[in-house]
């Protein structure tokens, strides 16, 4: 009988006591509330100045992307199906919240998120809303997708078609090559 | 003072953030995140950068007033809870000037700013400065022309808020807002610490 092993991310958890920063994976991060989180967003959305929406979407595929590529590249992450459990384990571990990609390839993918921070964090603070808030996922997803196949920054548009922040048992995330 | 803050960095710097089986972080009343600090810096600094000169202002208070929300919140979780009960009350003695004082300690065991406080008047004036932050980190090379620790200006006021403005409320209606916070250094800008004064507001 085949043995299927599930692929665990590792992720180094680092205090400085010199510049008193922590780091995941050599790379800083930093304890952030909901309330700042969809505060960030809400400016997003509400941004009269420029595009708020593309500019958080396009910082956190930046972001993302950048550290899932390293951390495939360190670790010699080779599959797809092994890429995207780190993604999702990422995910979660940074308590962004539960993901799970239904299908993925080089021209379009799926993605549901089962728990989201955002949305959940949102839905507290202010309430439902029927619009998507999840403009930081979805960054995320076209990161993870970018790292997933080579692709360079901007290649994937995602679009969030249901979201928990509108009632939705789950947040539906379509993904689709430019 | 009666704050050991060495201590208290110590024990808070420990604490383990994890998202839990729905890939969540439920602690101090709110949901937390552990994102890269990259994140954070690239969507202030490219959102300053492209609004122009005369919308600078407002794309500033928008990132300092998300911070004093997320600060006057998650500050008020942080000294009600289990492990300040533990680690930091039984330190306090003055009360409500030892819990800012401890209260930076946290701020500055959790990562956001090597912080404390240097001048305090009691419900008038606090100057904080912070030796390394991870807001700085947007210049590499050289020194800016503009002060970038949103962050930090934004919960230092409301710090000051929970401290002096009353009671806390938890829909932010009252007591929130009634300091603000104003970034005089900056090492991004060259200088060798960031500095804060934090007054009533106007």
């Amino acid at each position: 009988m085949a043995q299927f092993k599930t692929t665990e991310i590792v992720l180094d958890h680092k205090f400085d006591p010199k510049t008193c920063r922590h780091s995941l994976n050599d790379m800083v991060h930093v304890l952030h509330c909901h309330h700042y989180a969809t505060l960030y967003s809400r400016l997003a959305d509400d941004c009269g100045m420029l595009d708020g929406k593309k500019l958080l979407a396009e910082v956190s595929e930046d972001t993302f992307s950048a550290f899932l590529i390293r951390y495939y590249e360190r670790n010699t992450v080779q599959t797809i199906a092994e890429k995207i459990a780190i993604a999702e384990q990422y995910y979660a571990a940074t308590g962004l919240g539960q993901m799970q990609v239904t299908c993925a390839g080089m021209e379009s993918g799926e993605v549901n998120l089962i728990h989201s921070h955002v949305d959940e964090g949102w839905i507290k603070k202010w309430g439902k809303r029927d619009q998507p808030v999840n403009f930081i996922t979805a960054g995320y997803i076209a990161g993870m997708f970018n790292a997933l196949f080579g692709c360079a920054p901007r290649t994937y548009h995602v679009v969030e078609s249901e979201c928990i922040v509108s009632g939705a048992e789950r947040s539906k995330f379509e993904v689709v090559r430019k | 003072m009666a704050i050991d803050r060495k201590q208290v960095i110590s024990n808070m710097s420990k604490i383990k953030v994890v998202g839990n089986e729905e890939g969540l972080i439920p602690a101090f009343n709110v949901y937390i995140t552990q994102l890269p600090a990259a994140f954070w810096n690239g969507f202030a600094e490219r959102l300053t950068r492209q609004v122009g000169a005369e919308l600078l202002e407002s794309a500033e208070w928008l990132l300092v007033n998300a911070a004093h929300e997320c600060g006057y919140h998650t500050g008020y979780g942080i000294i009600t809870s289990e492990e300040w009960k533990a680690v930091v009350q039984p330190m306090v003695e003055k009360v409500p000037e030892d819990i800012l004082h401890g209260a930076f300690a946290v701020f500055t065991a959790w990562g956001w700013a090597k912080s404390e406080i240097t001048e305090l008047i009691p419900n008038e004036k606090m100057v904080v400065r912070a030796y390394d932050y991870y807001e700085s980190d947007v210049v590499t090379y050289g020194a800016s022309n503009k002060m970038s620790a949103y962050m930090i200006r934004g919960v230092c006021a409301a710090f000051m808020d929970l401290a002096y403005g009353g009671e806390y409320d938890p829909t932010g209606k009252t007591g929130l807002r009634t300091f603000q916070c104003q970034q005089v250094k900056g090492i991004e800008c060259g200088d060798e610490y960031g500095e804060f004064v934090v007054t009533h507001a106007n």
